[in-house]
């Protein structure tokens, strides 16, 4: 038995290794649109989709809007995959990724759009 | 302000406040008649007003009575059936109603099931239902408005799926069906007997891993179905909160197995029960408190019930500890205190647990991560990566068991009597190999997976076969995990050799789409009660097959004035791959006219020039505009300029220059002729004496030339191979446990 528990503690310390490792490397930083613009690393920054801007770029097949967020400042985003489903039914957006200081786009390569659903609840007289 | 179905909310928080504090006292008097009779009537009292109340909920969404808030907010006059029904659960308030409405019911099964262990089991069982109750009377269906508006806000158009209809209550049976294992195992301890909880808890732990597994399922193939992202899992909290405690709960019902045949495990058991227990409160409190609002694709609010999940959580915590504290060093360890045979299904089991545990704690760090990082600095998720990077070994270390595990006995093994069966693990893994290898490498730990995960599908398609033949009953493992093996194959070709590409498809026109030839036939409206709905038929061909794609575009318009869009894809299932056609965009036709030229005339004075049609002379300047300048208004120069078209009637226009401090304007004039074409002033040239002007017009002076774009649909096209084999897989780990459930449930 007691080999068995040395085997089995070497697994779960190896595990758990790996995976503050990765917890580590892949933590995305929950920042605002100034930070995101001085920051090297990947981040996240939600706002909302700028009325009218949200389009689809067809020569490179990137979906491109305008993001403000609650203080008001905007950043022109990029997302390059599939266009979200309910991306025209958002409230808001998160989007993950870099930002571009040579082209001034925020690279997102990952967009939480955040739609109603069960778990949704509306505050009265809204 | 009070109403019936509120009424009968307190009524039945009272019910079972009874119910728990008579079970409670069983506990010392067991013989007390009085108390039996109070506790087990007013549990079936809490029934009655649970039911009473969802019928009452029922009744006002049929019956359209927006006065109820949750009514108004949910559905809609427009809805048919079976979306009214499913507005009952598709809000928090009335989820949480659904919920305690199930575990209402199932407390029924384990009332009369429970024998000896009723007091303890149900003082355990009714106490979480107080708690639920709690969380109904702070967050009630039945708040009221002060006025009914005219309709409701209706359902999201997303969950008008028949899969979302069942989709909530299958998950919360699941949930309610884990909380039973948990009052078992406390009663245990309790108790004192810590065995004999194991059979009749254990039928419930596989109803509660074949509940909330078919949820998660389902809830997948809604999400490949409708969302139209292309996927079925990505790794949101909300999916995860389902996923932890089905995780964790099949780790505690390989260990019961175990321990009902070999008696090992006692204390890991309890340990279990109670994590599975206690992730469900703490996924309940990730993603409904509001804490996770800006890192989940669902928007949560706080409806005031994240102090009441803590208080739940510790709550439980404590009585786990208690209890298990005061009895851990009289519970028995192993019955034969036997050297641990490495070589046998003991170890497989113990294994495959550890495995699903590590899962679970490291898929719910994760998950927790804006909880932790905002303790230390700035809340802060992980991406997807971590999850698949984390669960990649993992799930390789499961197939690696699942592998040649089913084959092993309980204790000792010989192997050189299995080797020969192993063949047909063996023969999975090279055919999974081939196939795998065939459409490319996909990199070490992809291959290492698939080839164990093919050897996986070998060893219990073998053993399936060979045990249906013999005993029906006992094949629920080896069909279980023949799906998991089918699954993980399923996934590994549906994310490594998927393939995708956006094409636009004006109308008419033959477009080649990942070997497909695909022609859009135009767009189709039609009006919908709230909005309209979009067709987009593709005709798509690919050598003898031809049929008929028809994505749409669904759009709403909302009371609250908003509009909104919602993107069906077409799927095309296929047995090998399914392409998958994925609105992305849609261009109405647009007329414009064509090469649009631009050209500039330098003239002097008095000259004439004849461009295109047109015969035109520079006659002078008009500075009145630079007499009657104001301060800080900038200068404006007009010429007058004489324009005969085809010999007509020579017309005098006057295009006029303003120079200001940010920069020049210039006005433009529409020149005589049918053409849209117009001359404005570019320059000056003050030492000749000359100006430039600006031509913009149709390059050949024909009479107007318009193109019509026609209309075009730009579509996200993909293949994902796999996907046939994923859902079967799926499909036979819920039909394993339905027959594991049916094997073990008590006669």
């Amino acid at each position: 038995m007691k080999k068995s528990y040395v085997i089995g503690g070497v697994v779960i310390v190896l595990a758990m290794a790996m995976a503050m490792y990765s917890f580590k490397s892949t933590l995305t930083s929950y920042v605002s649109v100034s930070e995101a613009k001085a920051s090297n690393r990947p981040v996240q920054v939600a706002g909302l989709v700028v009325e009218g801007t949200d389009r689809y770029d067809l020569d490179s097949n990137n979906l491109l809007f305008t993001l403000r967020e609650d203080g008001g400042d905007e950043m022109k985003v990029e997302y390059d995959g599939p266009r979200p489903g309910n991306f025209d039914n958002v409230t808001k957006v998160v989007a993950i990724g870099k930002y571009e200081p040579k082209r001034k786009v925020f690279l997102a390569r990952e967009l939480l759009v955040k739609c109603p659903s069960k778990y949704e609840g509306r505050v009265q007289g809204e | 302000m009070s109403n019936l179905g509120e009424i009968t909310i307190w009524l039945g928080l009272i019910s079972i406040g009874i119910s728990s504090g008579c079970y409670w006292v069983l506990n010392s008097r067991e013989d007390d008649t009085l108390a039996w009779n109070v506790a087990r009537y007013s549990f079936t009292g809490f029934v009655a007003f649970m039911t009473l109340a969802s019928i009452l909920l029922m009744f006002a969404i049929l019956k359209h009575e927006f006065i109820y808030s949750y009514v108004a907010n949910y559905s809609s006059r427009d809805l048919p059936l079976q979306y009214l029904i499913s507005s009952f659960w598709a809000g928090q308030e009335g989820s949480f109603l659904l919920w305690v409405l199930l575990g209402a019911w199932l407390g029924i099964f384990v009332m009369h099931k429970s024998g000896e262990m009723e007091p303890q089991v149900m003082t355990i069982y009714n106490l979480n239902n107080l708690f639920l109750m709690i969380l109904l009377i702070k967050q009630s269906p039945f708040k009221m408005l002060a006025a009914a508006p005219a309709d409701g806000q209706g359902l999201n158009m997303l969950l008008q799926d028949p899969w979302m209809v069942i989709h909530p209550p299958v998950v919360f049976l699941g949930y309610a069906a884990y909380t039973i294992p948990f009052a078992y195992a406390i009663a245990a301890l309790w108790r004192r007997e810590y065995d004999n909880w194991i059979r009749p808890a254990l039928p419930w732990t596989v109803f509660a891993f074949l509940s909330l597994g078919a949820g998660i399922i389902i809830g997948g193939y809604w999400s490949y179905k409708v969302l139209g992202w292309g996927g079925y899992w990505g790794w949101d909290p909300v999916e995860n909160a389902s996923l932890l405690p089905w995780l964790a709960g099949t780790a505690l019902m390989h260990g019961m197995i175990l321990q009902q045949s070999r008696r090992k495990l006692r204390k890991t058991n309890f340990v279990l029960a109670a994590f599975s227990f206690l992730l469900i409160i703490y996924c309940t409190f990730l993603t409904r408190s509001g804490i996770l609002a800006d890192f989940s694709v669902h928007s949560f609010q706080d409806l005031g019930i994240t102090g009441w999940l803590v208080l739940f959580m510790f709550v439980f915590i404590a009585i786990t500890l208690w209890f298990f504290v005061t009895r851990v060093r009289e519970i028995p360890v192993s019955d034969k205190g036997a050297a641990f045979i490495y070589f046998s299904r003991e170890f497989g089991f113990i294994g495959a647990m550890i495995i699903l545990c590590l899962s679970a704690i490291i898929t719910g760090v994760g998950t927790s991560a804006p909880l932790i990082t905002r303790v230390l600095d700035k809340a802060s998720k992980v991406s997807t990566e971590f999850y698949v990077e984390t669960n990649m070994p993992l799930a390789i270390l499961m197939v690696v068991l699942l592998s040649f595990v089913p084959l092993l006995a309980w204790g000792e093994n010989s192997f050189a009597k299995l080797s020969r069966k192993l063949i047909w693990a063996l023969v999975g893994a090279i055919v999974s190999g081939i196939i795998t290898l065939y459409h490319g490498y996909p990199g070490m730990a992809v291959l290492v997976l698939a080839l164990f995960a093919g050897a996986a599908v070998g060893m219990n398609l073998h053993l399936a076969i060979k045990l249906i033949r013999k005993k029906f009953t006992m094949s629920s493992g080896a069909i279980a995990h023949l799906g998991v093996g089918l699954m993980f194959v399923g996934i590994i070709a549906s994310s490594v050799y998927d393939r995708s590409e956006k094409v636009l498809l004006p109308q008419g026109k033959l477009e080649p789409a990942l070997g497909y030839e695909m022609k859009f036939n135009g767009p189709q409206f039609t009006r919908e009660p709230r909005g309209v709905r979009l067709d987009l038929p593709v005709d798509v061909k690919k050598g003898n097959t031809e049929f008929i794609a028809l994505p749409d575009i669904r759009s709403e318009n909302s009371p609250d004035g908003q509009g909104r869009r919602f993107s069906r894809p077409h799927i095309r299932r296929g047995l090998v791959s399914d392409l998958y056609i994925s609105p992305v965009d849609f261009q109405s036709a647009k007329e414009e006219s064509r090469s649009v030229d631009r050209k500039q005339l330098e003239l002097k004075k008095q000259q004439k020039i004849q461009f295109q049609d047109y015969e035109i002379t520079f006659v002078g300047f008009d500075i009145s505009g630079m007499m009657a300048q104001k301060e800080g208004q900038g200068v404006s120069v007009g010429a007058d300029v004489v324009v005969s078209y085809k010999g007509e009637d020579p017309l005098t226009l006057k295009p006029v220059l303003t120079m200001g401090k940010e920069g020049n304007t210039s006005s433009r004039v529409k020149l005589p002729g049918p053409a849209e074409a117009y001359l404005s002033l570019a320059r000056i040239e003050a030492s000749s004496g000359s100006i430039v002007l600006d031509y913009q017009g149709p390059a050949s002076g024909q009479d107007k030339i318009a193109q019509t774009t026609p209309p075009a649909f730009i579509a996200e096209v993909s293949t994902k191979p796999g996907m046939t084999v994923l859902w079967l897989g799926t499909f036979l780990i819920l039909l394993g446990s339905g027959i594991g459930v049916a094997r073990r449930w008590p006669k």
